[in-house]
């Protein structure tokens, strides 16, 4: 199954790997840009809404700032299951600051209207440089678990 | 003359509570300078002179009313964290900042006291490790109703604004908007203000004593990585 995507990873392990590398069958561009409209996201909380699987990932399909472009403490709205819900970015792939985090995947914690974490608890790192920042993070820190 | 100002507002909060042996304790300590019933009065002027120099006096001496209900009290509930007994290092606290008249910085015990001056409920205290660097305290209140915990949290703005410098920073209350749950953060504190239901759901007190061992963290399923999943060299622009 992923053993000859596997292989792509192993080629330096491998002597004469070449032959065996399997090509892909659609492409993988490298990320760029932080959060924007359409990017599939990683819902990193403990709701039933982020954890149960569905065929296709959760998208952003708005991105609440001046530009569209989303960072760590953004509100975002998501299309999750066929429904709307608005979430909180906690980390992107797209490096930020020198001394901030940045982390592998895009990571999102579901929102209410009124702020209010859907979940009860995150087992995702967070980042701490969220307390300094203008907006209402106090209650995502409240339920997080770790921090980075 | 002045020490009877300053020992006025010391029997007004106490005035307030029913319990019989603190105002025993303070009507001793009055009887000193002789204030009579000039202290009834004054528990309802206590918001009216907020901006005078009586609350800095008040601060002061509910520290000391505080150490002494907190063995009472069966309403705060003190965990610690990691090897951490708040209780011996509060009384320690208690004996110096009596010395330190001048310095009157919203503590830990104002912040209670002020707590327990609006009737809330369940006041927890939990003293958070040093490993984990987000704060010292952390305070969740619960409260009878949202418009109580909207006044807690007003006044807790309102005796911060009053008692800090200019170099501490402002604080805002976060969560305005949302009726069963406000935080306020002030630098060294965080405040929780939950109505019940809120607080039954989140649970976190029992978050942040357990740490790692809380059973909401482990009941959720570890993370299984898709079949089709395809492990990639990082390609970062630096």
């Amino acid at each position: 199954m992923t053993l000859p995507q596997f292989s792509r990873s192993l080629t330096g392990l491998l002597g004469n790997a070449s032959s065996i590398i399997h090509q892909r069958t659609f492409s993988v561009s490298a990320v760029a840009a932080a959060i924007q409209k359409m990017t599939r996201v990683r819902v990193v909380d403990n709701t039933s809404l982020g954890n149960t699987p569905y065929h296709r990932p959760p998208r952003v399909i708005h991105v609440y700032t001046k530009n569209g472009v989303g960072k760590v403490g953004d509100r975002v709205l998501l299309a999750i299951k066929g429904q709307k819900k608005k979430a909180l970015i906690v980390g992107h792939k797209m490096p930020g600051e020198r001394m901030n985090p940045r982390f592998d995947s895009n990571n999102v914690v579901l929102i209410e209207d009124n702020g209010n974490p859907t979940g009860t608890r995150i087992k995702v790192p967070i980042p701490t440089h969220l307390r300094k920042m203008e907006g209402d993070y106090s209650k995502v820190l409240a339920i997080a678990s770790t921090f980075v | 003359m002045s020490i009877l100002n300053r020992f006025k507002p010391l029997v007004s909060p106490v005035c307030k509570r029913v319990l019989v042996e603190q105002t025993g304790v303070f009507r001793r300590v009055c009887s000193v300078p002789k204030a009579e019933c000039h202290s009834l009065c004054l528990s309802r002027y206590y918001r009216a002179d907020l901006a005078s120099c009586q609350v800095s006096t008040y601060y002061l001496d509910s520290k000391r009313w505080y150490s002494e209900l907190h063995s009472e009290s069966s309403n705060s509930k003190k965990r610690s964290g990691v090897n951490e007994e708040e209780t011996t290092e509060k009384e320690s606290d208690v004996s110096t900042h009596l010395n330190q008249r001048s310095s009157e910085t919203f503590t830990l015990d104002v912040l209670v006291s002020l707590l327990h001056q609006e009737n809330a409920v369940d006041i927890c205290v939990i003293k958070v490790p040093e490993q984990i660097k987000y704060t010292e305290y952390f305070v969740v209140v619960s409260g009878v109703s949202p418009r109580h915990l909207r006044a807690m949290a007003l006044y807790a703005i309102k005796v911060y604004k009053f008692l800090k410098t200019n170099h501490d920073p402002h604080v805002k209350i976060e969560g305005k908007d949302a009726e069963d749950w406000m935080c306020i953060d002030f630098g060294n504190m965080v405040v929780h203000f939950m109505l019940p239901e809120t607080r039954e759901l989140y649970e976190l007190e029992k978050l942040w004593t357990l740490r790692s061992f809380d059973e909401q963290l482990k009941s959720i399923p570890a993370e299984m990585l898709p079949e089709d999943f395809i492990y990639d060299r990082e390609v970062t622009k630096d």
